[in-house]
């Protein structure tokens, strides 16, 4: 096993997945059928599709039955049905195929108008080597912010989806002792929100996390580096405070 | 001939290297995107390393196709990926058809006779002759080029064919004469799902985008904006509520003017609707002589034809906009609207063609699916000035992320990568 954690970013190729549902039998019949590329494009993948959004939307079967359908409580449920990140995509089929078995009679033989078909997609990725590798735990929390959206779900969300192990940061950084950054991140993932967001959230904990460690590592250092260090600690911080004030 | 965008020559001479610096276009994209996404956006391109990409299309200018060429292609190289363009010349019997092959792609119904045919087939085999082909991937814009690969597909090329028009509707005789030829490369790009007709290759999407930079969505100050309003002899205060697109039945003007009357009855508030499409088309003066009629009818209305090369104009009046309108019938993709979002302006658009991609309900804007939908729509956004703000700002967050031509970019190094084996993994 390599001892470094290379990071990578991740570019989507969408395509049909040769399914189109018009009301909840044949979109029964997709979910129940289609390939795991295709529930992990239309539930799985939300948080990067819309990475920067203030309040992610509903999964898209879940929209589909709202606003095509306009079955609203078929829709809350396919949508709370489909707010697992971290399970698998099997799990999240059966979740959804759960609640649309359940669904009354009289509400099944509602079909979509035309045009307003729901085309099932599947996405694969294509991967990309960012040039970037971390030769341990501190390191990580050095290169997060560099990293862009496609990367911080790649590792995060997708590759233990997929089973793909040596592209999934947690479990590397348990491997290698750093329990608690990788508690917290999968803290953070659990959550399921926006990759933006998911990515920020997930930069401050482990930036907190490591002051302790800082602080021990700076006992040793001379009077005059650690008060330059304070200096331009607070330099940052005031710098930050008055970019706030101006926005 | 060929053509080539701004600072490159023909012959594809390009930056290369592993790492190019950022320089030029994508660095003012990375003030956009985000250098992270530029970063990511160099990882692929790294991926591309030593090969060489050949665009072709029909026109250096004119077209939303060339905008985004000129564009595209000035990244790829300055991503280190040499790229040429060339032009598909023709005469005007070989323009005639094509435009009717456009039309009858799009679902008018227009008959191809077996002189339009021949004269397809021997302007391919004229321009056969004289491209620079000369990459190993080949990525051919549109049907009017496509039969190229008939004659010049040569081993160890990968060819890709991108179309950028609604195949929803398409006439079969038309289509049945270009499938051939398709079903030759080794992957077909499609805008939407619902573009994308059988074919025995790849499929796969990609949306297309807009240019920050362009003249239409190039940032402008509140002064500008003024100087063009009052020089279209429009007042400048609204509130305006505005249709900016082609004069058109599937854009119904005349359901604006419906739901705008609606409107006018509960607030005060001026109508534009705006557009092109009458001058060379006689369906569209027709449509236009139709909403200049029923207008009449109705207060604080303004109509504007705009000529073509109006792109400030069109960026001043989104701009000036209090709540823009898509009511489209039927769309293909409409990037109307995420011109609109990209100027963090309140939209109410119809649910049809690409328009919910771009739309999230009550997120980015407000999806519509009648008149009177219309009207209490527009009506609560100019009510709410705080709501508009936030489906503004969320708006242009979403085409930041989504619509933007870096996001073009990205897909087809993505496609590239695996139609040459190097992806998906």
């Amino acid at each position: 096993m390599s001892e470094g954690f290379r990071f990578f970013t991740s570019a989507p190729l969408e395509s049909p997945a040769g399914h189109v549902a018009s009301d909840l039998e044949s979109l029964k019949a997709g979910i129940a059928t289609v390939s795991p590329e295709s529930i992990f494009q239309h539930v799985t993948r939300m948080p990067v599709r819309f990475p920067h959004a203030r309040d992610l939307p509903e999964n898209d079967f879940a929209r589909w039955v709202g606003d095509a359908l306009q079955l609203p409580e078929v829709s809350e449920r396919l949508a709370f049905a489909g707010t697992m990140p971290a399970a698998s995509l099997e799990e999240v089929r059966a979740a959804l195929l759960a609640v649309l078995n359940r669904v009354p009679e009289r509400d099944r033989k509602r079909s979509a108008s035309e045009g307003a078909s729901f085309e099932f997609l599947e996405a694969r990725n294509v991967l990309a080597d960012l040039g970037i590798e971390a030769a341990d735990p501190a390191q990580v929390v050095e290169i997060w912010p560099q990293l862009d959206d496609a990367a911080t779900f790649l590792h995060l969300v997708e590759a233990p989806i997929f089973g793909r192990t040596e592209y999934a940061l947690i479990p590397w950084l348990r491997a290698r002792g750093a329990r608690g950054l990788a508690d917290s991140a999968a803290k953070a993932v659990a959550a399921g929100p926006p990759v933006a967001r998911l990515h920020r959230v997930i930069g401050t904990k482990w930036r907190r996390s490591m002051i302790g460690r800082r602080l021990v590592d700076r006992i040793d250092a001379a009077e005059e580096v650690r008060l330059r260090e304070a200096r331009e600690t607070m330099t940052r911080l005031a710098e930050k405070l008055k970019g706030e004030g101006r926005a | 001939m060929s053509a080539a965008p701004e600072g490159l020559s023909t012959t594809g001479a390009a930056t290369t290297g592993v790492l190019p610096a950022r320089s030029g276009w994508l660095e003012r994209y990375a003030r956009v995107v985000g250098a992270e996404t530029l970063r990511a956006l160099e990882a692929l391109a790294r991926k591309m390393k030593g090969h060489r990409i050949v665009m072709v299309n029909t026109t250096k200018t004119g077209g939303g196709v060339a905008e985004i060429l000129h564009r595209v292609v000035v990244i790829l190289n300055e991503l280190g990926i040499p790229t040429t363009w060339e032009v598909m010349e023709g005469d005007a019997g070989f323009f005639g058809v094509t435009k009717r092959m456009h039309n009858a792609l799009h679902g008018h119904v227009i008959p191809l006779t077996e002189e339009d045919r021949e004269i397809y087939r021997e302007r391919t085999r004229i321009e056969a002759k004289r491209l620079a082909l000369d990459g190993d991937l080949i990525m051919i814009h549109d049907p009017q080029p496509a039969a190229l690969i008939d004659l010049r597909r040569r081993p160890g090329q990968y060819w890709i064919w991108r179309c950028h028009i609604d195949l929803s509707r398409r006439d079969e005789a038309y289509w049945e004469f270009v499938r051939p030829a398709v079903e030759q490369y080794d992957a077909a790009i499609f805008s939407h799902v619902q573009f994308v007709p059988p074919l025995s290759v790849p499929a796969i999407l990609v949306p297309p985008s807009i240019d920050p930079f362009a003249e239409k969505n190039r940032e402008m100050e509140e002064e500008e904006v003024e100087s063009i309003v009052e020089r279209l002899g429009l007042e400048p205060h609204g509130p305006w509520v505005t249709q900016i697109s082609r004069f058109d039945r599937i854009k119904d003007p005349i359901g604006v003017l419906e739901a705008f009357r609606l409107v006018r009855a509960r607030r005060p508030a001026k109508l534009l609707l705006a557009g092109g499409g009458a001058s060379d088309d006689p369906e569209g003066a027709e449509v236009l002589a139709e909403v200049r009629e029923k207008a009449k009818d109705v207060e604080d209305v303004e109509i504007l034809e705009l000529p073509p090369q109006s792109d400030a104009e069109i960026n001043a009046l989104q701009r000036m906009s209090t709540v823009v309108l898509q009511k489209s019938l039927r769309e293909g993709f409409a990037l109307t609207v995420s011109e609109a979002l990209w100027k963090r302006r309140a939209v109410v658009a119809s649910a049809v063609g690409g328009i919910p991609l771009q739309i999230l309900d009550e997120r980015t804007g407000l999806l519509v699916r009648s008149i009177e939908g219309t009207a209490f729509q527009t009506v609560r956004l100019l009510d709410n000035p705080e709501l508009r703000r936030e489906l503004g700002a969320e708006g242009r967050i979403h085409v930041r992320d989504n619509f933007l031509h870096t996001r073009e970019v990205r897909d087809y190094l993505a496609v590239f990568a695996r139609v040459v084996g190097k992806g998906p993994v």
